[in-house]
């Protein structure tokens, strides 16, 4: 046994064989190591299942130095590998249209296979109000025991993610890139976190895959695939999210959109589902209820390793919270609102931020903390 | 054979010195011949001085000239030694006669020659009277734009010249020059005319509170805000608001603009502060001050008043590391193969960006169009270092239209800078022992004696750096500003309020940089 299976398995990958060929491929040779050897050794059979022009790319991948790469990167990163053709591979992705033969993974696959599943979607530029709901969502699915699946994406993905870590349940996170590859680089402290939390990084591109652009809409199908139901929380008409959700309905996944703000560019794509008859939602609640999985003796709502919400106590206090309370202000309208003096209102505003009633938004803008 | 000594000033670093211009005549082939390190500028002087004798009804006589530019090692430059040779050379060839010979050892004389024989002005005409009085000459002969600017140095007679038959008419005693009246710098100052008023600026109160107190602390500032919010008007409000600049502090100033030739001719000691605005692709030479014959740059011509970097990210990179040294230590030393110099560069840094490369992040009327990475990239031009030595930071948001048409009119400048000015005494009398003068300048112990906290402050504070995630860099510059806070109050103790008003001057670094 020449290398492990994941570099047979990276080989296989990284010529990206259409899922018309490289599952039957599979089955018929019932793994990538055998079909490796097959194909060094020049088996005309299995030549034959090859699509001809991913066979000069294969046997470019065949090469030592190529072959000794893969395990490098695989090594140094932990990158594990699955087939459809193993037990553990993820049964609900079985049954979609183009399953992808071959899952990379760093982490706990078993998270994959977790009995409650929500995948979440939504744009990378998102509004303040929709990161902080995505991540206020993700939180209370993952308190109910909500396996959260996303694509580790900048704007709500990562905070579906980041929530579904305080949730205290797993995560799932499918990248559009090998493994080896961290993207984007923002994140991948978050995708560390995600692995050391009981989660898992998943992709079907080989070890040195780039993200290039039509790897991501093509993931999509894993996230919604993954999913028993699916999420969007905020997204343009045109956007990845929604080739997301088009996914969802063609795999049969229950597709749920959030509310957003109605006069929000940001949530056109919200309406326009909610109209086409996407299940509507505001709390995590709702879903746990529709799908059965609330389990009453624990509440999900609780704040952890917070006390009771302190309350304002002087006069300053009580006037910018109740000027805050009609929505968020800059600092010149409250000072309207208010009619303190600057220095004032500034004292008042740090006290306020101490006790975490309020926050502050890009832009210079303050609101209540919700 | 003849000859002839006069005596003129030469301009190294912001100091002038003594240069003595001799003149030798004796026959041989005509011609003049410069020798002593002149630059090019010095050695054209040969042809302006020879058309300015006979322009001026003297006469040029066929011999061999040689002049020469005492101490010979040092390189001189620039037309101030036009007026001198011309003298030295009437006094060697016998057209000025003096009565009294040791006139000559007793006035300093410059100025540049036009070919008609008028005296016009020259750089750095402040830097070279000082230094004539501190050298115990009687009296400086210079060209009459040029008057102004010295007339606020007392002990030496200021003789104001516009052509060169009037120095000869004086030398020879014939018609005396009447000395140019000292003006008192008091005199001066009364008339402190304000670019920008703050009155001028409709709503952003909290960058005007912020203002206020920099301008009180003598601290650094960083206004970051969308295009248009009025970030350069806050800006050019500052010098209005600072103190008034001490006669020390005017002479500095103006001895430095005076050899960069950036005094209006015929201007007299700058009595406002200085704001200097250099556009973001300045060269770190520019900035800094430097060069092939060593300059003061842009940090230096705002001594004792305001550096003002707007689009703080597009500077390069080089630029914004050498503004550290100027930061930290009030001047600039340049080294040149030729040449050192010191230059003094005490001012305040008044940065603006925007707070992303489009510029649009968290506006309320458009869209931002970048990407968590390019907006990291941006702000990562920023060195933590530089960032360090600027106390405030202050999101600066577009006014809306409503509140630019109301009607209230705001304070003015004048009212601010009365606080301000109280609040620098307060300081003035703590700090009276100490090698720093105002809260800005308090390293980490100084802060521990200084800014003192209450029990309930010290906690406010402790519960503010958890709460915002402040690094020990933030815990020290707000207790700093708070210090300012408490002066601009008339406080001695720095109390919960003012900490808490400081801490908000910090959460950018938090949201920005964290």
């Amino acid at each position: 046994m020449k290398y492990e299976n994941q570099v047979y398995d990276a080989w296989l990958a990284a010529a990206e064989l259409p899922c018309e060929w490289l599952i039957p491929l599979l089955y018929e040779t019932k793994g990538s190591r055998e079909a490796y050897e097959a194909f060094a050794a020049g088996d005309a059979s299995v030549r034959e299942m090859i699509p001809p022009q991913s066979f000069k790319a294969l046997s470019g991948f065949a090469r030592e130095q190529a072959m000794e790469g893969f395990r490098e990167a695989s090594l140094r990163h932990g990158i594990k590998s699955m087939t459809i053709l193993d037990a553990e591979y993820p049964h609900c992705l079985r049954d979609i249209p183009d399953p992808p033969g071959i899952l990379f993974y760093q982490g706990n696959p078993e998270c994959l296979t977790a009995e409650k599943r929500v995948a979440m979607v939504g744009s990378r530029t998102a509004s303040y109000a929709g990161l902080k709901a995505s991540r206020k969502i993700a939180r209370e699915l993952s308190r109910g025991g909500v396996t959260v699946i996303s694509g580790l994406a900048y704007g709500i993905d990562a905070e579906c993610h980041r929530g579904c870590l305080e949730g205290g349940s797993p995560t799932a996170a499918v990248m559009g890139c090998g493994l080896d590859n961290s993207y984007p680089a923002e994140n991948s402290g978050l995708k560390q976190e995600i692995i050391d939390h009981g989660g898992i990084i998943i992709s079907e591109y080989a070890p040195g895959a780039k993200p290039i652009g039509r790897h991501f809409p093509y993931r999509n199908r894993i996230i919604s695939g993954l999913g028993d139901v699916v999420i969007l929380m905020e997204a343009k008409i045109r956007s990845g999210s929604m080739t997301t959700i088009g996914h969802a309905l063609k795999q049969g996944r229950e597709v749920y959109a959030y509310p957003g703000d109605p006069t929000s560019l940001m949530t056109e794509a919200n309406r326009t589902l909610l109209r086409e008859g996407a299940r509507y939602f505001t709390e995590a609640e709702d879903i746990l209820n529709d799908m059965d999985w609330l389990d009453k003796s624990k509440p999900i709502r609780q704040n952890i390793g917070c006390s009771a919400p302190e309350v304002p106590e002087n006069a300053h206090e009580k006037a910018v919270v109740s000027a805050l309370a009609r929505g968020a202000l800059g600092f010149d309208e409250l000072i309207q609102a208010t009619r303190l003096d600057p220095s004032e209102l500034m004292g008042t505003l740090t006290m306020l931020q101490i006790k975490k009633l309020i926050e502050i938004l890009p832009g210079k803008k303050y609101q209540l903390r919700t | 054979m003849m000859m002839a000594k006069v005596l003129s000033m030469g301009v190294n670093g912001v100091q002038g010195y003594p240069v003595h211009v001799e003149v030798f005549c004796v026959g041989g082939i005509p011609g003049m011949e410069i020798i002593g390190l002149p630059d090019a500028s010095v050695r054209e002087s040969r042809d302006r001085v020879n058309a300015a004798i006979m322009s001026s009804g003297f006469e040029s006589k066929p011999l061999r000239t040689t002049v020469n530019l005492a101490p010979a090692d040092m390189k001189k430059e620039g037309p101030s030694f036009d007026l001198p040779i011309a003298v030295a050379v009437l006094a060697a060839t016998g057209q000025i006669v003096p009565p009294d010979p040791s006139v000559f050892e007793k006035t300093v004389i410059f100025g540049e020659l036009s070919l008609d024989g008028h005296v016009r002005p020259v750089n750095g005409a402040l830097p070279m009277v000082i230094s004539a009085k501190e050298c115990g000459y009687e009296s400086v002969i210079l060209p009459e734009q040029n008057a102004q600017e010295a007339a606020c140095i007392e002990g030496i007679r200021i003789l104001p010249v516009s052509a060169l038959a009037e120095v000869r008419r004086h030398l020879d005693g014939v018609v005396e020059i009447i000395p140019q009246e000292q003006i008192t710098y008091g005199e001066l100052s009364r008339e402190n005319p304000v670019s920008v008023d703050m009155s001028q600026i409709r709503g952003q109160k909290a960058a005007r509170r912020a203002l206020e107190v920099a301008a009180a602390g003598g601290h650094n500032m960083l206004m970051i805000g969308v295009p248009g919010s009025g970030k350069t008007m806050l800006a050019r409000c500052l010098p209005g608001i600072l103190p008034p600049m001490s006669f020390e502090e005017a002479l500095e100033t103006t001895r430095i603009h005076s050899i960069c030739g950036r005094l209006a001719p015929g201007s007299g000691l700058m009595v406002t502060r200085p704001f200097s605005a250099p556009h973001h692709s300045a060269s770190v030479a520019s900035l800094i001050g430097g060069g092939q014959n060593a300059k003061p740059g842009e940090v230096s011509l705002a001594h004792n008043g305001v550096l003002f970097l707007d689009e703080l990210p597009e500077f390069s990179r080089g630029a914004l590391e050498a503004l550290r040294q100027p930061l930290e230590d009030g001047l600039v030393s340049v080294s040149r193969v030729r040449q050192q110099a010191r230059y003094q560069s005490s001012f305040m840094l008044i940065a603006a960006m925007n707070p992303c490369p489009c510029g649009y992040y968290g506006s309320s009327t458009r869209n931002c169009r970048c990407t968590p990475q390019e907006i990291r990239r941006y702000l990562d031009r920023i060195s933590g270092p530089l960032l360090d030595r600027i106390d405030l930071q202050i999101e600066v948001d577009a006014v809306p239209v409503q509140e630019i048409n109301e009607s209230e009119a705001a304070e003015s400048s004048a009212a601010v800078a009365e606080r301000v000015a109280a609040a620098r005494r307060l300081q003035q009398e703590r700090y009276r022992n100490e090698s720093f003068f105002c809260n800005a300048q308090l390293n980490n112990q100084a802060i521990r004696k200084y800014c003192s906290l209450s029990g309930e402050a010290a906690a406010l504070l402790n519960a503010a750096v958890g709460a915002m995630n402040m690094s020990t860099r933030g815990y020290y510059r707000v207790l700093k500003v708070a210090r300012t806070i408490a002066d601009l109050a008339g406080e001695e103790q720095v109390s919960s309020a003012h900490v808490a008003e400081a801490v908000q001057y910090r959460e950018l670094d938090q949201k920005y940089w964290s």
